[in-house]
């Protein structure tokens, strides 16, 4: 523990870490919801996200779906596809209406944080 | 593959029994699909070490399954399910040595007050267990973000699969539901014709007073009984209501024991005029006193059991916002 603590470099690297995993948070929620405007289950939606760029482990990618759906941005049925049972996730009417605002809300922040970082360097 | 499935039983041992399975098959296919692609890719099936390495990548099937919980507040989604097993061990054990101390105690001859009051210190215990164990998870919580404890993890140390307790056919259920009622029926009537329960018996011995005042009592918890495999053969798939009702069940047990435990005598001589019998009835009714015992602090940690049980499973339900992301 203090060995953590004393050695400056693992410091940084834990509190870049933490730091990075706050940014991508919500970024996830965005780039799931934009990648679910077409219906796709699970493992496509994780291939296909890491094909854009957005890397997503499995174990954050199905509890994430889980939430979306119960706030209702999402809805979902179990389809046989391959001789095996999928679950199958789409954009819902109201997730929609979410993404759009959430989609100009980061619009928003990008440019101001685009200017703001080009000014800064 | 049996590797995975052990995996899968791991997550599926923590997560909300109410959805389950659906996760857990949604995880498999996920898995499956991940194996297949990775074959596709070396031409050849996956070795136990891959395999396990594509575990690996889908994480500690704890946190994996904490990610399904609620949102916590004081113990984050990674070890919520860790701490919620050893808290649940930990009074376990402590409900365990209260209900010893307490059958221990019954058993030297001390009274019934006597014996219970020790098991009724179990509350207070159970308190201090339970902030213990929080604070100690709370802190592991704390310094967790760095320490990273779940990350070491080996897929071949995960528990073999188990098999699943069969569910009772409706043939079983049907010879179930005769068998109970054809007992509550003699029981019943056995309280009021004594030589129906006492055979032989009935000539040294008679129920005492308390059987025939709590008899109400009685045909409820037959109703109960009955109403419980009623909803296992008509409605398999009613398992909260059926919880609730053996909730009731284990409730009216409790209470029931718990009078026949306070009556001063559960039998009495059939003819009192006979005083030998009675050394032989005093032995009888402080045996069963004994025995009574034992049944309340049983019955009462089977309540306690299933009310834990039925109360995280209702809430689990409720609580699909996940923490972790």
């Amino acid at each position: 523990m203090s060995r953590i603590v004393d050695d400056p470099l693992t410091a940084n690297y834990e509190v870049l870490e933490n730091l990075r995993l706050e940014l991508r948070r919500g970024c996830l929620i965005l780039a799931v919801l934009a990648e679910l405007r077409t219906e796709r289950y699970g493992y496509t939606l994780r291939k296909a996200l890491a094909e854009r760029g957005v890397d997503i482990d499995e174990g954050t990618l199905y509890p994430l779906l889980r939430r979306l759906e119960s706030q209702r941005l999402l809805v979902s049925e179990w389809r046989e596809e391959d001789k095996r049972n999928k679950r199958f996730y789409q954009l819902s009417k109201e997730g929609k209406s979410v993404l759009k605002q959430l989609t100009s809300e980061w619009n928003a922040i990008s440019e101001s944080l685009g200017k703001l970082l080009n000014g800064a360097t | 593959m049996e590797l995975i499935e052990r995996y899968l039983q791991a997550v599926k041992s923590a997560l909300p029994s109410k959805q389950n399975d659906d996760i857990v098959q949604e995880l498999r296919d996920s898995l499956l699909s991940r194996v297949e692609e990775r074959e596709t890719t070396l031409g050849r099936p996956l070795n136990e070490k891959e395999t396990g390495e594509i575990l690996r990548k889908m994480g500690n099937p704890m946190v994996l399954a904490g990610r399904y919980g609620g949102r916590r507040h004081i113990i984050g989604g990674s070890l919520f399910t860790i701490y919620w097993k050893v808290l649940s061990w930990a009074l376990m054990i402590a409900l365990v040595a209260h209900a010893a101390t307490s059958i221990a105690i019954a058993a030297s001859g001390k009274s019934l007050i006597e014996s219970l009051a020790v098991f009724f210190h179990f509350p207070g215990v159970a308190l201090k267990v339970f902030a213990i164990v929080t604070l100690v998870f709370a802190a592991m919580d704390l310094l967790g973000a760095r320490l990273r404890p779940c990350d070491n993890w080996d897929p071949f140390q995960l528990p073999p699969l188990t098999k699943k307790p069969a569910r009772k056919s409706k043939f079983d259920l049907v010879v179930q539901l005769v068998l109970q009622a054809v007992f509550s029926a003699w029981w019943l009537t056995g309280l009021h014709y004594q030589y129906l329960v006492l055979g032989p018996g009935a000539a040294f011995l008679r129920f005492g007073p308390i059987w025939l005042k709590i008899y109400a009592l009685f045909v409820v918890a037959a109703l109960v009984d009955i109403a419980i495999t009623g909803l296992g053969l008509v409605r398999p798939d009613w398992w909260q209501p059926t919880r609730a009702v053996r909730l009731v069940k284990h409730a009216l047990g409790l209470l029931i024991l718990f009078l026949l435990a306070n009556a001063p005598t559960l039998f009495v001589p059939a003819d009192v005029h006979r005083v030998e019998w009675e050394p032989v009835i005093k032995n009888v009714n402080f045996g069963l006193h004994l025995g009574l015992v034992v049944a309340i602090i049983a019955t009462l940690v089977n309540f306690v059991r299933h009310g834990v049980r039925f109360v995280r499973q209702f809430f689990a339900h409720e609580q699909q916002a996940v923490m972790g992301l």
